[in-house]
This record gives structure tokens, C-alpha cells and sequence, in this order.
């Protein structure tokens, strides 16, 4: 039950700002589908199924924020790499100030409950 | 080895291609080409390839019913059989049975086609819409027999004691003239409860099928 919960918390808190990781992992650096995908799914607790990123990633494409183009591999069969579009740069941009002001605002509020 | 585990990775694909079954042609090709990308480059990087590695590969790639749910909420599919489309040929048949004549061979036509009334309803809308017709009959008749449907009073024998008598007649007429409009809006009505007990049936069944929880 309380990992049923936890589960869900941790589905909603994802939701909006999962799409905005993917942008920033591509601010710098085109990346193929499993260097990105492997690279989320290491960072812990951020998913849990790689293939979930998929979807997101035909999302953002059809919103315009990154598109793909296909590179020769060194190894193995062509990949297609994503890569970040300025509307989807300043998407990030926006996303990154706002959550800046949102975390701060949300860690001062937990901090005060904690202190009484 | 490379059979084993292209079997494994085949029914992997088809799986996720069935939990896509909703979803436009376009967008389930792309996410399917995507993932199988992914499984290719992950085994491009196997050396040598076992298939343990490519389980794992599968295992952490996830269950194709969470991809597929991660897809619908992406894409707001979900909510379309959940909110079913309005059923636009079975609204025009309720319209038009109740619309005398040609709005009733219209509105036959219609329920019949249809397949989300079963036979009985179909009867029922079928007979409740030609009442107009066995009203129209029925008044040719009447007039027929000389009962003058709208002074029946007056040929009452001026000395009869039962005043009574002018309202068995009228009692026809009532049912001659309120049955048309009756009978068809009450078909009519049946088949719009009808109607409604299916849409929600069905987008019932859809929904259930594919409101697995969504994990990322």
C-alpha cells in the first residue's frame, strides 16, 4: 500500500518535469536513443521503465522542441540522433528558471513545517 | 543462440504492438521502430551476445503494457474510448423515426444498419415508428365506416338518456390521434436508453482493457 502510493507520488512529481530532463540532456550534445535513454535510466529513481521514454520522445518530436536526424555508427547499424530545436532550447530555458523559483519556494516551505 | 533471442526480441515487439492496437499507424510504427533501435544498438554493444544480456535488455526496457500506457497519456489517446465519440447514425435514426412517413422509412433504414441495437430493439423502433401508418389506416378505415371522427357527438339521438355514449367514440379517436405520437417517441425514447446501456458498454470494455497503470 505504501509503495502503491509511493509509486503514484513519484508518477505525478515525473510528469511534468521528466520531458524537460531529456531536453537538458540534449542542451549540449545530439544523443542516439540508447545513450539517452541508458543515461535517464541511470540516474536513480527517475524511471523504471527505459522504454517509457520513447513515447515521450515522439511527443516532444510532434511538439517541435527536438527532431532526429540519422548518423553513421561505429559499430552496427545507422542511429537516429536527437537533437534539441531552439523552440525546444527555450523551452528548457523557461522550464529551468521556473523550477528553480518552485523548488526554492517548495524546500522553504517544507523546512518551515519541519521547524515547529 | 541468435534464434533464441530474436524470438525473445520478436515476441517483444509484437506484444508492444498489440498494446499500441489504438493508436494511429504513423505513431505506432515510430515507437515501435524506436524501441527496436534501442534493441539494436544494445546489441550491437553485446560481445559476444548472450541471452541473458538481451533479457535484461527487455527487463529494463519494461513490461509493453507500461510503454503503451506512457504512449497514451503522452498522446491523450486514452481518453477517447474512455469518452466515447457521439454514435452520429444512431442519433439521426431517433430523430428521424419520430418524423412521420419519409423520416420513419429514414430512421427503419438507419436502425437497421446499425449494429449497436440488438434485434429486438431494432423490431421494437421498426413497429413504435408505424404506428403513423396503421394511424393513417386506421382513419381511412373509420372514415370508411362513416364514423365521423370529429362530430360524433351530434349523431347522438337527441332523446337518449346515455350521454355517455359520444365519448366510446372519441375514446378511438384519442387513441387514433395521440397513438402516432405516442408510439413513435416512445420507440424512440426505448432505443435511446438503449443506445446509451451499448456506448457505455462498449467504451467500458476498451477502457478496462487498456487502463493498465502507467509506470514510468
Amino acid at each position: 500500500m505504501v509503495s502503491a502510493k509511493r509509486d503514484s507520488l513519484i508518477t505525478q512529481m515525473r510528469r511534468g518535469t521528466l520531458e524537460y530532463c531529456v531536453l537538458a540532456l540534449l542542451r549540449d550534445q545530439a544523443r542516439y536513443g540508447f545513450d539517452l535513454v541508458r543515461t535517464l535510466g541511470d540516474a536513480d529513481g527517475l524511471i523504471t521503465s527505459e522504454g517509457t521514454i520513447y513515447p515521450l520522445l515522439s511527443r516532444l518530436r510532434r511538439d517541435g522542441l527536438v527532431t532526429t536526424a540519422w548518423h553513421e555508427s561505429p559499430s552496427g547499424p545507422p542511429r537516429r540522433y536527437y537533437e534539441l530545436t531552439s523552440a525546444g532550447d527555450q523551452a528548457l530555458e523557461l522550464f529551468t528558471a521556473e523550477w528553480d523559483r518552485f523548488t526554492n519556494a517548495v524546500d522553504r516551505v517544507l523546512k518551515q513545517g519541519e521547524a515547529r | 543462440m541468435t534464434t533464441a533471442t530474436d524470438a525473445l526480441i520478436g515476441r517483444y515487439l509484437d506484444d508492444l504492438n498489440a498494446e499500441l492496437a489504438l493508436f494511429p499507424a504513423q505513431q505506432r510504427q515510430e515507437i515501435l521502430d524506436e524501441i527496436g533501435e534501442h534493441i539494436a544498438a544494445a546489441r550491437a554493444a553485446m560481445d559476444p551476445e548472450t541471452e541473458a544480456d538481451v533479457r535484461t535488455v527487455l527487463e529494463r526496457l519494461g513490461d509493453p503494457a507500461d510503454i503503451a500506457a506512457e504512449a497514451r497519456d503522452r498522446f491523450g489517446i486514452q481518453a477517447e474510448p474512455a469518452r466515447p465519440a457521439t454514435p452520429w447514425l444512431e442519433v439521426i435514426a431517433l430523430v428521424a423515426l419520430v418524423i412521420p412517413f419519409l423520416g420513419w422509412l429514414v430512421g427503419v433504414v438507419l436502425v437497421w444498419i446499425s449494429r449497436l441495437w440488438t434485434t429486438r430493439d431494432k423490431l421494437i423502433g421498426t413497429l413504435g415508428g408505424m404506428s403513423w401508418v396503421v394511424a393513417g389506416l386506421g382513419t381511412i378505415m373509420v372514415e370508411a365506416v362513416n364514423i365521423p371522427l370529429s362530430a360524433s357527438g351530434s349523431d347522438t339521438p337527441v332523446g337518449s338518456p346515455h350521454v355517455v355514449e359520444p365519448t366510446g367514440a372519441s375514446a378511438i379517436e384519442v387513441i387514433l390521434v395521440a397513438a402516432p405520437f405516442v408510439l413513435p417517441i416512445a420507440a424512440s425514447i426505448y432505443l435511446a436508453i438503449r443506445l446509451r446501456g451499448q456506448v457505455a458498454a462498449r467504451s467500458g470494455e476498451v477502457h478496462a482493457g487498456s487502463s493498465r497503470g502507467s509506470r514510468v
